[in-house]
């Protein structure tokens, strides 16, 4: 009688198996995701030219104009995951390395002319400068105290730049900052930010994924679970810490350069601890320790604060219920979660008719 | 003198947990180190990875002073530990465990990895391969794809060895190798241990398990109450009537 479930075959199993191999490519095994990302796979391929092709399929202005929100938030989000998800440490000071970035920008373009590439690469360079600068002594701490220090720092520059008006403007900012321009090319519509920022982004991605299969990727986790362990067989743990708090901000600058010259602002308003804090829900609710998650979550909370915004008054209680309803259901991720239900109704599915026709 | 420790004192609040203790390990020999709970036998195990630092008193490894040093610089000189408490990562599969262990033998650093020249992905072959190799001396071949988190006690102590052994030590420092380990995994440790030593690695061992000390040691020291009780060839030690006193005491 058991033999014959397993000789049965019917061409819908098909359907069924194709179904799950689909969600392998889409969404991997969360328990396999330091070894899959060892190479270029598929999957990589998949989601870049998805990226390409989406503009290009859904040409409304408004879902440009979200996505390229939604990328430079990916950037800073995949920063974040590389010192929280992978290194294990906790930052709520993404926003001030953000908001150095912007101003590097902003000040660099309006006052001295400076051509946007080279004020982009020097946001990244200020941002990794101070965080070497903060990173050497708040490393030292550890879990909620290095929690605290880093919003501390935060807060410390927010008020910096609201009271040194000469060169910040103080709580007004900096207006009119010129787009992005790369040899004459303007990337003054939504279309061409978009392929902007996702295009910078695609670069970090490889880059990061470059570093975490390498020997600094093990590196970053073996410090994440077990320092002892790290310094014992060599690993400089300050000193890994210290770079990944680097590589982090130097994100978190990038992402402000672009954000300022594609708002054309720079104001103390947007990076205040919400985005901070915004950053780490990113992280958290895309799944730790995998670099797509991250990107996912950004755009998925980009989305939903921007779906919320019809509601006016009412968005920020229903935005902090629907936050709290994820993290109760999907604790370790939403696409974590999703592959393992998705997973469970396709075999229930499958096991399902069988049993009808078995009789059992 | 391969490894020396000299004069060597620890205070934790009051408590002498180290009182002046000397002890030296000869190159290619293996030492245990006995005593009861909380004889200070880690301590000095921690004072020698620079994990914590004496308060007086000093430590040379291959005629250099250690005392000062960070932890991860002793491990670069050539001494490589275990912990009593396991320390796998158990967010990584077993052979990333153990080339993690080759950190500091694999070339490049954050800019040649971040661009992963084709130097970098040869070396990470070779590395890989061997990592297949210490994990197939220490019998954990079979696993090498699982997270070290599903790994059984046993198998994450051996684990812990591999590791060690990866980053090329001279000296292995090996704390409670045997402690909660059935029989026969107990048995097929000492069988390891001895394969090493005849490699000519010099082992220093802390151990509970008389038989096992007695087995594979060549000089043993006895720790109590952070006094050095008696120190020789096992033989000696085991009819040395200190020692005895001070396990009888404790049972």
């Amino acid at each position: 009688m058991v033999d014959q479930v397993h000789k049965e075959f019917r061409k819908r199993d098909l359907l069924y198996s194709g179904a799950l191999w689909l969600l392998s490519l889409i969404l991997p095994d969360p328990q396999l995701h330091y070894r899959r990302e060892y190479q270029f796979r598929k999957r990589d391929l998949i989601y870049f030219l998805t990226i390409i092709a989406l503009p290009m399929i859904w040409s409304d202005p408004h879902f440009h104009h979200i996505m390229v929100l939604s990328g430079i938030h990916a950037i800073l989000a995949l920063g974040l995951t590389l010192f929280l998800g992978y290194a294990g440490q906790i930052s709520l000071g993404q926003a001030a390395f953000f908001g150095i970035g912007s101003y590097t920008t902003a000040i660099l373009t309006t006052r001295y002319g400076f051509p946007s590439l080279l004020a982009f690469l020097a946001s990244g360079l200020a941002a990794s400068f101070f965080a070497y600068l903060i990173g050497r002594p708040i490393l030292k701490l550890k879990g909620y105290f290095l929690a605290l220090a880093t919003l501390g720092f935060g807060e410390i520059f927010l008020v910096m730049v609201r009271e040194s008006r000469g060169l910040t403007g103080g709580v007004i900012g900096i207006f009119d900052i010129p787009f992005f321009s790369l040899a004459g090319f303007i990337f003054d519509t939504y279309l061409k930010q978009y392929y902007l920022i996702w295009g910078v982004l695609m670069g970090l991605v490889l880059f990061s994924k470059n570093l975490i299969r390498s020997k600094m990727g093990r590196a970053f986790l073996a410090v994440a679970a077990s320092e002892d362990g790290a310094s014992a067989v060599g690993i400089d743990v300050s000193r890994i810490k210290l770079s990944v708090f680097v590589i982090g901000a130097t994100f978190a600058g990038l992402a402000g350069s672009l954000f300022a010259s594609v708002m054309s602002t720079a104001n103390p308003e947007t990076f205040s601890l919400n985005l901070s804090v915004l950053i780490v829900m990113m992280v958290i609710l895309g799944g730790m320790g995998n670099l797509y998650g991250p990107i996912a979550g950004a755009i998925f909370l980009t989305y939903l604060i921007d779906g919320l915004s019809r509601y006016q008054e009412y968005s920020l209680p229903i935005y902090g219920v629907i936050l709290i309803l994820l993290l109760v259901f999907f604790p370790d991720g939403i696409g974590t979660r999703l592959r393992v239900r998705l997973i469970y109704l396709i075999s229930y599915w499958g096991r399902k008719r069988r049993r009808e026709k078995v009789d059992l | 003198m391969f490894l020396s420790v000299e004069e060597i004192v620890k205070h934790y609040d009051g408590v002498m947990a180290l009182n002046r203790i000397s002890l030296q390990v000869r190159k290619g020999t293996v030492k245990g180190l006995m005593g009861p709970n909380g004889a200070g036998k880690t301590t000095l195990f921690h004072l020698i990875s620079g994990m914590e630092k004496p308060d007086s008193g000093s430590i040379c490894f291959k005629e250099r002073e250690i005392t000062g040093l960070q932890t991860h610089e002793i491990s670069r000189l050539g001494v490589g530990r275990t912990f009593q408490t396991l320390q796998v990562w158990g967010n990584m599969t077993v052979v990333e465990n153990v080339l993690t262990g080759m950190h500091t033998r694999i070339r490049g650093g954050l800019l040649y990895s971040s661009l992963y020249l084709p130097w970098i992905r040869k070396d990470e072959e070779a590395a890989m391969k061997e990592a297949k190799e210490i994990l197939e001396r220490l019998g954990l071949f079979g696993r090498w794809k699982w997270f070290a988190s599903q790994l059984s006690y046993g198998e994450q102590k051996r684990l812990e060895i591999a590791r060690a052994l990866a980053a090329k030590p001279d000296l292995l420092l090996l704390d409670e190798p045997a402690a909660g380990l059935t029989y026969p995994e107990a048995k097929q440790l000492a069988l390891t241990l001895s394969r090493l030593k005849e490699a000519g690695l010099t082992l220093f061992l802390i151990e509970h398990h008389m038989g096992m000390v007695m087995e594979i040691a060549d000089e043993v020291a006895v720790l109590n109450n952070g006094e050095l009780l008696a120190e020789g060839p096992p033989d000696v030690v085991k009819k040395d009537l200190g020692v005895i006193e001070a396990y009888m005491s404790r049972k």
